[in-house]
């Protein structure tokens, strides 16, 4: 070390904490671009979770932040670094689980986490590692013997061996039944708060309600949503339903009411949920008026989902 | 600017070793496999003897056809089945997902093969000492040499050639100008002396030429036209076979850092 003569440094500035930072990253095979500039940023102690049909471009995306292809356009930053031009770096803190990929099939469960671990810098011990994914009982079986669900759940298992920082997971509970889809939800919970970033793809909007800080919902290349769940269920209006009896005065609509029924089974959009029920319940209570089947409903990450999704 | 602390890993040899081991496990649990890689090539090797031709029945002669044979069906077509394989199931691309670098995931698939070539080798070479037909070798360093750098070229050969093979079956299809059209021409089955000037020239320059031109150097001391050479001479004449066996090496690899491809065609 040479002496010191410049001034001391000003205090460090906090560093920048987001653990995957991805901007306008464009990704093209031949002429058809799959990934038409995206942006997010996860930080340590987050889930983000990119949600899109089949085809959106999640995956192509999700390649570029695991090493496997080069972008070709924007920037992908896994912990500061370049997960391909600085993937000997990169590897040791990121776990990757892709949506499809074998296995040898005449190995045991066993043999293949302890060959996985034999390639890991701090990897997990084989015993824990199987406990977690409730694979113990299946140590000494051929991969070629699990069902799909085990295979899913030993893929996960070779994920997390070696104890990553980011956590990148393609579909991670497709194929699996309810009870091990929750033992991946709460692996996932768990990791999470040990401090790991996690960018999750998933169909399943429950998975992403359930899990998910952060959403981005894909389509044809873009994210044309994003947000937290709520934020992104309030881009759709609620729903007021009910069934007027035969005989009753003349309804008034409350401003900011979209009708999509007038009745006899009426219902409602609006953005103003509660001074419209508030309204409705008013006019009812002072004509004597039922409201058969009330239902008032604002509206969920699915209807949102399903608006943006699948249009054109 | 990386912020990323780099603990120390596994030493490449022990991460290498950990997948090897795995590998090597696989393909003892597979008996066709084993029979293919031992037992094929072994016979093919036997049956030289009986092909009458000139010297083979020699300990340098048979010594040589078994490094050619050797290095021909069973690194390289292996190592061609094995890669194409292992794409299809999908089982390099998620080697591609740990701390392994490319190279490294190639290199410890390709461990078991190399461990039998070296096997059935000695096994020969055993089998010359048995039969009494073993003479000391003019230069013991050439055709070690000559193994070590043409096994290194079939490895680079078999993942180019993973580059236009579909599946694992078409391999025996694909692999067919490596396996016949350089043996043909190498110098195995009869001395490129008799062949036209040019021929013989293009012949040398194929690659699985320089290597048993090689190990004939070494064993026998004898160049590709039939004269004896020793000494300072013997590495002269091996100068061009060294130089094309490392001009393949270098020309393979750069088609498979190019061309390979980790994942199936989608």
């Amino acid at each position: 070390m040479h002496p010191s003569v410049a001034p001391a440094p000003p205090p460090t500035v906090a560093p920048d904490p987001s653990a995957v930072e991805v901007v306008d990253l464009h990704r093209r095979y031949g002429d058809f671009e799959a990934v038409r500039g995206v942006s997010f940023e996860v930080r340590p102690g987050e889930v983000f979770a990119l949600l899109g049909v089949n085809g959106a471009g999640k995956t192509s995306a999700l390649e570029v932040l695991e090493g496997l292809a080069p972008a070709s356009g924007g920037s992908v930053q896994v912990l500061g670094a370049d997960p391909r031009r600085e993937r000997a770096a990169v590897r040791p803190h990121l776990g990757v689980l892709l949506q499809t990929s074998g296995l040898p099939g005449d190995l045991t469960v066993a043999e293949t986490v302890r060959t996985w671990a034999g390639t890991l810098t701090t990897p997990r011990p084989v015993d824990e590692a199987l406990a977690q994914v409730d694979l113990t009982g299946r140590a000494d079986v051929r991969v070629r013997s699990l069902s799909g669900g085990e295979r899913r759940r030993l893929d996960l298992a070779l994920a997390l061996l070696g104890r990553p920082r980011v956590l990148v997971l393609d579909e991670p509970t497709t194929g699996l039944d309810p009870e091990s889809r929750r033992t991946v939800w709460r692996l996932v919970r768990g990791l999470v708060d040990d401090g790991a970033a996690v960018v999750l793809t998933t169909h399943h909007l429950e998975e992403a309600e359930e899990l998910a800080d952060r959403i981005a919902v894909m389509r044809a290349g873009r994210v044309v949503l994003a947000g937290t769940r709520e934020e992104i269920a309030e881009t759709q209006p609620a729903t007021v339903r009910f069934t007027l009896d035969d005989g009753v005065p003349q309804l008034p609509v409350p401003a900011g009411v979209e009708v999509v029924s007038a009745g006899p089974r009426v219902e409602w959009h609006t953005r103003a949920l509660q001074p419209v029920l508030a309204e409705l319940l008013t006019w009812a209570a002072a004509n004597g008026v039922v409201l058969r089947g009330l239902q008032a409903r604002a509206a969920s990450l699915e209807q949102a989902f399903l608006a943006v999704a699948d249009a054109e | 600017m990386t912020t990323l602390a780099a603990p120390a890993g596994p030493s490449r040899l022990r991460r290498v070793g950990a997948l090897a081991a795995a590998e090597t496990r696989l393909l003892l649990r597979n008996r066709t496999a084993v029979v293919n890689s031992v037992l094929m090539p072994l016979l093919l090797v036997a049956l030289v003897p009986g092909m009458g031709l000139d010297d083979r029945t020699t300990g340098p002669g048979l010594l040589t056809a078994a490094a050619g044979f050797t290095l021909v069906f069973l690194t390289y077509y292996n190592l061609v089945t094995t890669y194409v394989a292992r794409r299809e199931d999908l089982v390099l691309q998620r080697m591609r997902t740990g701390e392994l670098s490319d190279g490294e995931v190639l290199l410890a698939t390709a461990v078991p093969t190399l461990l039998v070539t070296v096997g059935q080798l000695v096994l020969v070479a055993v089998g010359v000492v048995v039969l009494d037909l073993w003479t000391a070798p003019v230069d013991a360093v050439l055709p070690v040499l000559a193994v070590l750098l043409g096994a290194a070229l079939m490895v680079v050969l078999a993942t180019a050639s993973t580059v236009f093979t579909r599946t694992p079956e078409s391999a025996q299809i694909t692999t067919l100008p490596v396996v016949l059209g350089t043996t043909a021409l190498s110098g195995l089955f009869f001395p490129l002396s008799v062949l036209p000037e040019e021929l013989a020239t293009v012949a040398r320059l194929l690659p699985l030429t320089p290597v048993i031109e090689l190990v004939q150097l070494g064993l026998a001391g004898r160049t590709w036209d039939g004269e004896v050479v020793a000494g300072a001479e013997l590495w002269w004449a091996a100068l061009v076979p060294l130089g094309t066996l490392l001009a393949w090496t270098v020309l393979a690899g750069l088609a498979t850092a190019r061309w390979f491809r980790w994942a199936p065609r989608r």
